[in-house]
C-alpha cells in the first residue's frame, strides 16, 4: 500500500509537467489553430537555458527564473517573425513550419552544447529526500510539484479571471468575432504563444535537474503534450490540467503493478478515453 | 536495308559501354565494399556517429586498402530498427556489392541484420550484449566482438562482491530487449555463488527517460545494492533518477554493461560516487594498441573514446586482420580465417572462438572516482579489475555452428 501512495505522489508529480506543456500546447493550439509541433522543442531549449544561465550566475533560482522568459521571448519572435506571415497560406504551411522549426531548434541545442547530454543537479537544499511515512520521497520532486501546481493555478486564474484571460479564451471559442469586437487579433496570437513558449520553456526548466539534459528531450515530451491535448479536448484549458494528472498518475499506478505496461497506459488511457468521448474530456469539438 | 531490331541496339550499347569504360569496369571490380550500418536516427541516434568515427580511423590506419585493393567504405542508418536496418543492409550488399559489414550497435536490431547476413553469404561483425549471435542463433558468417554476457557478469559481479561482501540483497533495473535479458541471465547465475538476492528486477523499454516510477520500486525494496543493466541515455537517465531519490551514493551503484566515457561524462562526479562499472572497453586500458588509439582519437576529437567508437575500431581492425590471414578478399576465406584468430588488440589478447563465432578477450570492472581525486574532467574512473572467464561449455547454446 505503502508503494502505491508512493506512486501516486509520483505521478502527481510528472502529471503536473504534463499538465504545464499540455496547457501551453492548447493554448497555442486553441488560440491559433495550429499545431505547434516546435512545443517539444522549446521544452527542451528551456532545460538547456536554464542550466546555461544558473550556471553563469551560480544561481539556479535567477536561472529559473531568466530560462522560461528567454523561451517566452523566442515564442514571441516565432510567431512574430514567423507563423504570422503563414496565417494566409493555410494549415499545411503553419504545420511545415513548425515541424521544421522544432529541427532547427533540436540542431541549434546540437551546436550549442553539443550532441553528448550532460546532469543538472538540484540546488544544494533540494538535494537528497525526506521520508514521508508512507515513502522516501526526493525533496526536488516535492518541489516541482508545488512549482508546477502553483503555475498551473496562476494561468488558470489568469485565464479565468482577467479580462485579458478572457480575451484569449473567446479567441479560442471564435476569432472571427472578437476580431470584429475591435480586439486586435494578432496581438492576441502573439501573446498566446509567448505564454504558450514560456509554460513550455519553464517545464523543461523544472525538467532538467530530474531527467538531465540531450538534444532529443523534446521528442518524447512532445507525444505526450499532444496526447494531453486530445485526452483533454482540443483547446479546453481545465481538460489538458486534468489530463496531464490524469495520464502521470496512471502511468504511476500501473507502474506499480506491472511496470513494462507503463509507457503503454498512456496511450491505452487516450485511447479508451477518445472512445467514450471523441471530443476528449472536457472538448466540445 | 536489314532491319535493327530493339535487342541488337542493346547489345550494341552494352558493348559500346564495355569498350568506352573498362577502367571504370576494372575499378570497381578490385573495390572491397565495407558496410557500417550504424544508427543515425532512433534510439542510438546518438551512438552511430561515434561507430562511424572508430571505423573509419581503423580503415584510415591501412589508407584505405586492403591487400593492394582500394576499400570502399559505405555507411547506412538502421534508425535503430529490425526493418529499416535488413532493409538498408540488403540494399547495400545487392545494389553496392558490399561483402562485410558491421554493426548496428543494438542487439535485438543485430540478431535481424545476423539473419540477412546468412542469407546474403556476407560476413557479419557486431559488437553488443545478445549471447544468441555467438549462441542460439550463431551462424558461419556472423561475429561477435564484445565479451560475452557471462564473461561481463562474472567480471562485474564476482569483483564487486570482493569489494562489498556484505552487499547480497540486489534490485535490478533491466532493459526489455535481447541484451538485457541475456546479461540478467548470467548476473542471477553467477550471484548464486555468491548467495545474492535478488529483491526486484524491473524491466523497462528501450529509450525510457521516466526512472521515477522503477526507482521508487527499487527505493521500497530497501536494496544493499541497485545493479542496471541497460545502455547509453538509458543508463544516464536511471543513474540520475536513483540519484535523486538519495539512494546513491549510499547504496552503490552497478551499471554491468556501460559504454564507459559516453556514459560517465553526463553525470555529475556526485552521481557517479558509489558507481560501479562493467564496460567492454575504458581508454586507459594498459595495452600498446589502446594507447595509440586513444592518442589518435583525443588528438582528433578532443575527448577520449568509449566503447562505441573502440568497438567499431577495433572490429574493423579484426575484419581487416581476417583478410591479411586470409591473403584473400572472398568471404568463405575470410571466415575461415577469423575462425581461431588471434590478435592483440586495444582490450587486450583476442581469440576468436571457430566454434562459436564468440570473441574470447578481457572485460573491464570500473570504479568511479570522487570529485577530489579526478586529476581532470575525463580523470572519471579507474579500472580495479579485467576478467575473461569464457561461457562455461553447459551454458553454450551454439551447438553446431553450420556450413558456409
Amino acid at each position: 500500500m505503502n508503494l502505491l501512495f508512493g506512486q501516486i505522489l509520483n505521478g502527481i508529480a510528472t502529471g503536473m509537467l504534463y499538465a504545464l506543456m499540455g496547457l501551453g500546447l492548447s493554448l497555442i493550439t486553441g488560440v491559433l489553430n495550429i499545431p505547434n509541433f516546435a512545443h517539444g522543442a522549446l521544452f527542451a531549449v528551456g532545460a538547456y537555458l536554464l542550466a546555461t544561465v544558473s550556471g553563469y550566475l551560480g544561481n539556479f533560482w535567477l536561472g529559473l527564473l531568466i530560462a522560461p522568459f528567454g523561451i517566452a521571448l523566442l515564442g514571441l519572435a516565432i510567431e512574430y517573425l514567423g507563423v504570422r506571415r503563414l496565417y494566409a497560406a493555410g494549415h499545411d504551411y503553419q504545420l511545415l513550419f513548425t515541424f521544421g522549426l522544432a529541427l532547427i531548434l533540436s540542431e541549434g541545442i546540437i551546436l550549442v552544447w553539443g550532441p553528448v547530454g550532460f546532469s543538472h543537479l538540484p540546488p544544494p537544499i533540494l538535494r537528497g529526500g525526506v521520508d514521508l511515512g508512507f515513502t522516501f520521497y526526493p525533496k526536488y520532486r516535492l518541489f516541482v510539484m508545488a512549482a508546477a501546481g502553483l503555475l498551473v493555478v496562476l494561468t488558470y486564474l489568469f485565464l479565468e479571471k482577467t479580462k485579458y484571460g478572457a480575451i484569449m479564451r473567446a479567441g479560442i471559442e471564435n476569432k472571427e468575432m472578437v476580431s470584429l469586437l475591435g480586439i486586435d487579433i494578432h496581438k492576441l496570437f502573439t501573446v498566446a504563444f509567448a505564454l504558450g513558449a514560456y509554460l513550455a520553456g519553464i517545464a523543461g526548466a523544472l525538467t532538467a535537474p530530474i531527467r538531465g539534459l540531450s538534444p532529443g528531450m523534446g521528442v518524447d515530451m512532445l507525444g505526450i503534450a499532444f496526447v494531453v491535448v486530445a485526452l483533454g479536448g482540443l483547446g479546453n484549458l481545465l481538460g489538458a490540467i486534468a489530463a496531464g494528472i490524469l495520464i502521470g498518475v496512471a502511468q504511476a499506478v500501473v507502474a506499480a503493478y506491472w511496470i513494462e505496461a507503463s509507457t503503454a497506459v498512456i496511450f491505452a488511457v487516450m485511447a479508451l478515453v477518445l472512445l467514450v468521448r471523441p471530443q476528449g474530456l472536457f472538448g466540445i469539438r | 536495308m536489314s532491319k535493327l531490331s530493339r535487342r541488337d541496339v542493346l547489345k550494341a550499347g552494352a558493348a559500346a559501354a564495355t569498350l568506352g569504360f573498362p577502367a571504370i569496369i576494372r575499378a570497381q571490380s578490385k573495390e572491397i565494399v565495407i558496410l557500417g550500418l550504424w544508427d543515425q536516427t532512433g534510439a542510438f541516434a546518438d551512438v552511430g556517429p561515434l561507430n562511424d568515427r572508430g571505423m573509419r580511423m581503423a580503415l584510415e590506419e591501412r589508407g584505405m586498402k586492403i591487400l593492394g585493393q582500394p576499400i570502399k567504405y559505405i555507411t547506412r542508418d538502421g534508425a535503430t530498427q529490425a526493418g529499416t536496418s535488413t532493409r538498408r543492409a540488403e540494399e547495400a550488399i545487392d545494389g553496392e556489392g558490399a561483402k562485410f559489414m558491421i554493426g548496428p550497435w543494438s542487439s535485438g536490431v543485430a540478431l535481424a541484420v545476423s539473419e540477412v547476413a546468412k542469407r546474403k553469404k556476407v560476413v557479419h561483425l557486431f559488437s553488443g550484449g545478445t549471447e544468441d549471435i555467438s549462441g542460439a542463433r550463431c551462424h558461419r558468417y556472423s561475429f561477435q566482438w564484445a565479451a560475452s554476457p557471462y564473461t561481463a557478469a562474472k567480471t562485474v559481479v564476482d569483483n564487486f562482491m570482493k569489494a562489498n561482501p556484505k552487499a547480497k540483497r540486489w534490485h535490478l533495473l533491466v532493459a526489455d530487449y535481447a541484451f538485457g535479458w541475456s546479461v540478467e541471465k548470467y548476473v542471477k547465475e553467477v550471484g548464486k555463488a555468491h548467495g545474492l538476492e535478488f529483491v526486484g528486477a524491473d524491466r523497462h523499454p528501450l529509450g525510457e527517460r521516466e526512472f521515477s516510477n522503477y526507482v521508487q520500486k527499487a527505493a521500497a525494496n530497501k536494496p544493499d545494492a541497485v545493479a542496471m543493466i541497460n545502455f547509453g541515455g538509458d543508463a544516464v537517465a536511471g543513474a540520475r533518477e536513483i540519484f535523486n531519490f538519495g539512494l546513491t551514493p549510499k547504496v552503490p551503484l552497478i551499471m554491468c554493461w556501460s559504454s564507459g566515457v559516453e556514459e560517465l561524462v553526463q553525470l555529475a562526479p556526485e552521481i557517479r560516487e558509489n558507481l560501479w562499472v562493467g564496460t567492454n572497453f575504458y581508454y586507459t586500458a594498459d595495452t600498446p594498441a589502446a594507447k595509440a588509439f586513444v592518442k589518435a582519437y583525443r588528438a582528433k576529437y578532443s575527448i577520449a573514446p568509449g566503447y562505441a567508437p573502440s568497438a567499431a575500431y577495433s572490429m574493423t581492425r579484426m575484419l581487416l586482420a581476417g583478410f591479411d590471414k586470409a591473403k584473400s578478399a572472398e568471404v568463405p576465406d575470410v571466415v575461415k580465417a577469423l575462425e581461431g584468430l588471434d590478435m592483440n588488440d586495444i582490450v587486450g589478447p583476442m581469440h576468436v572462438d571457430a566454434a562459436t563465432h564468440q570473441t574470447l578477450r578481457p572485460y573491464f570492472m570500473l570504479r568511479c572516482k570522487p570529485k577530489s581525486a579526478m586529476k581532470d574532467e575525463l580523470d572519471l574512473a579507474d579500472v580495479i579489475a579485467t576478467g575473461n572467464t569464457p561461457l562455461p561449455k553447459e551454458y553454450g547454446a551454439c551447438k553446431d555452428i553450420g556450413s558456409l
